[in-house]
């Protein structure tokens, strides 16, 4: 823990009394004096608000590439806009396969805030999915996963299959057609697990068919089970960042003197907490240059979660949340579509005729997720560079490029464009 | 007094660690149980009437939706919610397949041009006797448990609230 403690230089002037340790204290005007002074300097005191923030706000961080380390906090922003909005839509919502078609369908004809909100709650999800995909491609280009930082990466592909999650089951819940045809379909697919795959889905439906079982079950799962189990895995991927520090592109740990072995031993001396990075390659374990994330960091943090958050604002409010007729089971002209971020999924299912869907959905995306939650221990080189990283860089290209070459055929298929 | 098998501190360390596990089963047990009570439920047979009269005029080779108020779900009891009904009539046969796609159990509709059964979702196509002849269904089109009853000398059908085939 020593390595936390606030270096005295870095925070202004040696601390002579407690309350003038931090910035709490600093906060209150100097015209202001007796109780008000007083009752913050007790505050700060007792509970030690000064300390967590500076031990949150004064981490060095990398000096170089600040921008594109601006997308875990905007993912940790636009998640707690989805608690946010999400809470709020609880003030209208019933889950009920009789009325949650009518409470959403209120919000849109007659209560312009509660639908610009669900606007939000919507254009934050698609949002939302972009940066997380961003912060991940960001990672990987710069190797930020490496010993170390193994779990940190693990934590985060699993916090991104909860978000997976927690979009499918919010797509279920409005109960028009289009979640109604959704419910069906992904409910729909466990049942191609050989042996207990019936089992499962008639588990996850509450019978055999979709029914209130099955909405009660997704908003079970939307508002508490994946939710707890989001908070849990950020509060670990969290700690993990404040544990080693974070890692910036290559860029940062390049030497400039003629003795890299003398320069790297200078920068481990003159490391600043949370470095040196233990358990990393020294090379990689300080950056050659850091700046505090207060207010270096944080403001371009800031700039980047503002426009995203003006962005889901705009668009939650002149495009909103779309609503289909009402759930009927009986149609014969509905014609279900994906939510666009599934369209590659249900692209596969086209691919995987008869006795094969089961292959296709379990065994080639099993595959390809366990791929991705092991890369730490595929790729174990010191090497940080992407284009020095040929062995996973050419498959994850692979990857990303059947993902999308599979969105844009399920487009044409289903939209003709 | 006898020797002391075990030390204070060990007597607490482990007490400790048993009465955790008490408390974990304690409450694992109804978890698990009401968690898998799916399994076990039984849905009672329920017969709803096809809507839209007698079926004696649906012409043959000519598949026709009717609708039926279905109680499909029952635990927990939940109102009947309609359901497709395709009565078809083929060399003497009467059949009365649900429109639920054996792919993804998405909603089937006969195309009269292509002379069978059409899936959107993944193009899946049905014969008029039900047999999955393209795309990517992996079994037949499902009937609904039926029935029919003679009332007046016309000819009614009656659907249950399950599926003849596992799909």
């Amino acid at each position: 823990m020593s390595q936390r403690t606030v270096d005295p230089e870095r925070s202004g002037a040696a601390p002579t009394e407690p309350e003038d340790e931090g910035d709490l204290i600093g906060l209150v005007p100097q015209q202001v004096v007796g109780p008000v002074r007083q009752g913050v300097a007790w505050l700060d005191d007792r509970a030690g608000f000064s300390h967590l923030l500076h031990r949150v706000l004064y981490e060095a961080v990398p000096r170089q590439g600040g921008w594109a380390y601006t997308l875990g906090s905007a993912t940790l922003v636009l998640i707690l806009i989805q608690f946010f909005s999400g809470i709020f839509l609880l003030l209208d919502y019933v889950p009920s396969v009789s009325q949650a078609y009518s409470s959403l369908d209120f919000l849109k004809t007659s209560d312009p805030f509660g639908a610009w909100m669900r606007g939000i709650h919507l254009w934050g999800s698609y949002t939302l999915m972009f940066i997380i995909g961003a912060h991940a491609l960001r990672t990987f280009i710069s190797a930020s996963y490496k010993k170390p930082r193994e779990l940190n990466w693990v934590t985060g592909v699993f916090l991104f299959f909860i978000v997976l999650g927690m979009a499918i089951t919010g797509a279920m819940l409005p109960w028009d057609q289009a979640s109604y045809w959704t419910t069906t379909v992904v409910t729909n697919i466990p049942h191609y697990i050989p042996g207990i795959g019936n089992g499962i889905r008639t588990l996850w439906r509450g019978g055999n068919f979709v029914g209130q079982a099955t909405l009660t079950r997704s908003f079970a799962l939307h508002i508490w089970v994946l939710p707890v189990i989001l908070l849990g895995l950020i509060g670990a991927h969290i700690h993990l960042l404040w544990r080693h520090g974070e890692h910036g592109s290559w860029v940062n740990y390049r030497t400039r003197s003629a003795d890299p072995g003398g320069e790297i031993a200078e920068r481990l001396r003159n490391a600043a907490a949370p470095y040196p990075t233990r358990g990393s390659d020294p090379v990689y374990s300080v950056p050659s240059d850091t700046v505090d994330f207060f207010p270096t960091q944080l403001f371009k943090d800031t700039v980047v979660s503002a426009v995203l958050v003006i962005f889901i604002g705009v668009m939650g409010l002149i495009s909103g949340a779309p609503l289909d007729g009402p759930a009927n089971a009986a149609t014969l002209t509905y014609v279900p579509t994906p939510e666009w971020f599934y369209l590659p999924l249900d692209q596969l299912l086209v691919f995987f005729p008869l006795g094969l869907v089961g292959f296709g959905v379990f065994v080639v995306v099993g595959i390809a997720a366990t791929l991705v939650i092991a890369l730490p221990f595929i790729d174990r080189s010191p090497e940080r560079h992407p284009i020095r990283r040929p062995d996973v860089l050419i498959p994850a290209l692979f990857l990303i490029g059947s993902v999308i070459y599979l969105a844009m055929l399920g487009v044409n298929r289903l939209y003709n464009l | 007094m006898s020797e002391r098998r075990i030390t204070r501190r060990q007597f607490m360390v482990r007490g400790t660690g048993l009465l955790g596990g008490l408390i974990t089963a304690m409450v694992s047990v109804p978890a698990i149980g009401f968690l898998l009570s799916p399994l076990w439920a039984t849905t009672p047979l329920l017969w709803a009437d096809v809507q839209g009269g007698p079926i004696d005029d649906i012409p043959e080779d000519k598949p026709t939706a009717r609708i039926a108020s279905i109680q499909t779900e029952t635990n927990p009891p939940q109102p009947p919610v309609s359901r497709v009904v395709y009565v078809v009539k083929h060399q003497g046969q009467l059949y009365a397949f649900s429109n639920i796609c054996t792919h993804m159990q998405c909603d089937v509709h006969w195309d009269a041009s292509l002379d069978l059964f059409e899936c959107p979702c993944h193009g899946g196509l049905y014969s008029i006797t039900g047999r999955n002849v393209g795309g990517p269904p992996p079994q037949p089109l499902p009937q609904w448990v039926h029935r029919t009853q003679v009332r007046g000398g016309r000819t009614y059908l009656q659907v249950a609230n399950r599926l003849r085939e596992e799909i």
